[in-house]
């Protein structure tokens, strides 16, 4: 129970740091790895709720590929970013963030602890899911068991999700990658 | 990129990310991973090769058509298997009908459905690559 604590107080203490590194870092090469850092943490504090497959897929998909497409995509980006003075803009921001921030915490009294028996997230169909991937589908990994068969159908729809945007993106750059190539052979 | 122990280390590398790859995804049943993680993972392999030696020489081992076909197979994998149960009689995307046992069937639908998003996934994060690398790869050219 204290090393719980001690690792999960480790863990936000290091979320926290990195984010106040990123909001004062100007250089936008720095933004992208603090980001890719930031979700590494984020990767093992999912290890610590015992989420192992959400925790698999923000290492490999949040810390990992949006980095490596983030600094593929720097080159269209200026350097640094610019400094901007202290103007309204901020105040509402302040404001803005103040009000939501406060709002977040306010609920988060009403959350349950987490992993109680007791918590409404175990009362509904959890219990069915998991004897069911026991008995029905014969799978360890419920979470497999879930995406894959119970809920199939939104997985269907996030894998079609995938396939839109990267068609959209496909078409949006690869017709100015055509444009490009031909004007390049035009000079050669 | 010309350093020889970054290009030594790519080619060791390349085919054991892979397997690892294809063990996240075909043992997803057992552990933790799937298709998205399994995915990214195969993508990050071809991605690393296109870093270190070119975009043109990762062309040579993954055509962007054969990307573009296996982009659009990986979904329609998924769709057709949610078919396939259909046609024999059962709701839209329930495997039981695939298999001798309705567990088997489970089983084959999983795998099946699994290896279809990896598919989508891994095709569409190598395709995003691509067309980022390509266009940086004409603009300073125009420069």
């Amino acid at each position: 129970m204290i090393g719980e604590i001690i690792i999960n107080a480790f863990l936000v203490t290091l979320m926290l740091t990195i984010a106040i590194f990123i909001i004062n870092t100007r250089k936008v090469i720095s933004t992208i790895l603090l980001t890719g850092t930031y979700s590494l943490v984020a990767a093992l504090m999912f290890v610590s709720l015992d989420a192992v497959d959400v925790a698999f897929t923000e290492a490999s998909v949040g810390a990992g590929i949006s980095t490596i497409l983030f600094l593929a995509a720097l080159s269209y980006l200026p350097k640094e970013e610019k400094e901007e003075k202290f103007n309204l803009k901020h105040i509402y921001a302040i404001c803005t963030c103040t009000i939501v921030s406060g709002l977040l915490i306010w609920a988060s009294y009403d959350l349950p602890l987490v992993g109680q028996l007791e918590n409404p997230a175990h009362q509904h169909l959890a219990q069915d899911f998991i004897e069911g991937s026991r008995n029905h589908i014969g799978i360890p990994n419920v979470v497999t068991s879930i995406l894959a068969s119970y809920r199939g159908y939104d997985t269907f729809g996030e894998t079609v999700v995938i396939y839109t945007a990267g068609i959209a993106v496909l078409v949006l750059l690869h017709d100015g990658v055509s444009k490009i190539s031909k004007i390049n052979k035009e000079k050669k | 990129m010309d350093n020889l122990i970054l290009k030594v280390c790519t080619k060791v590398l390349f085919t054991p990310i892979i397997l690892f790859g294809l063990y996240v995804q075909f043992h997803g049943d057992f552990g933790p991973g799937g298709g998205f993680q399994a995915g990214v993972i195969v993508a990050a392999a071809f991605i690393l090769y296109a870093m270190v030696f070119s975009v043109e020489d990762c062309k040579v081992i993954m055509p962007p058509k054969l990307n573009f076909f296996l982009l659009a197979l990986g979904a329609f994998l998924y769709g057709f298997v949610g078919i396939i149960g259909l046609i024999l009689g059962d709701p839209y995307l329930s495997y039981d009908v695939l298999g001798s046992t309705k567990e088997a069937g489970q089983h084959i639908g999983i795998l099946l459905v699994e290896f279809g998003v990896g598919l989508t996934v891994c095709n569409v994060m190598i395709s995003l690559f691509y067309s980022f690398a390509n266009f940086n790869f004409g603009k300073k050219n125009n420069d």
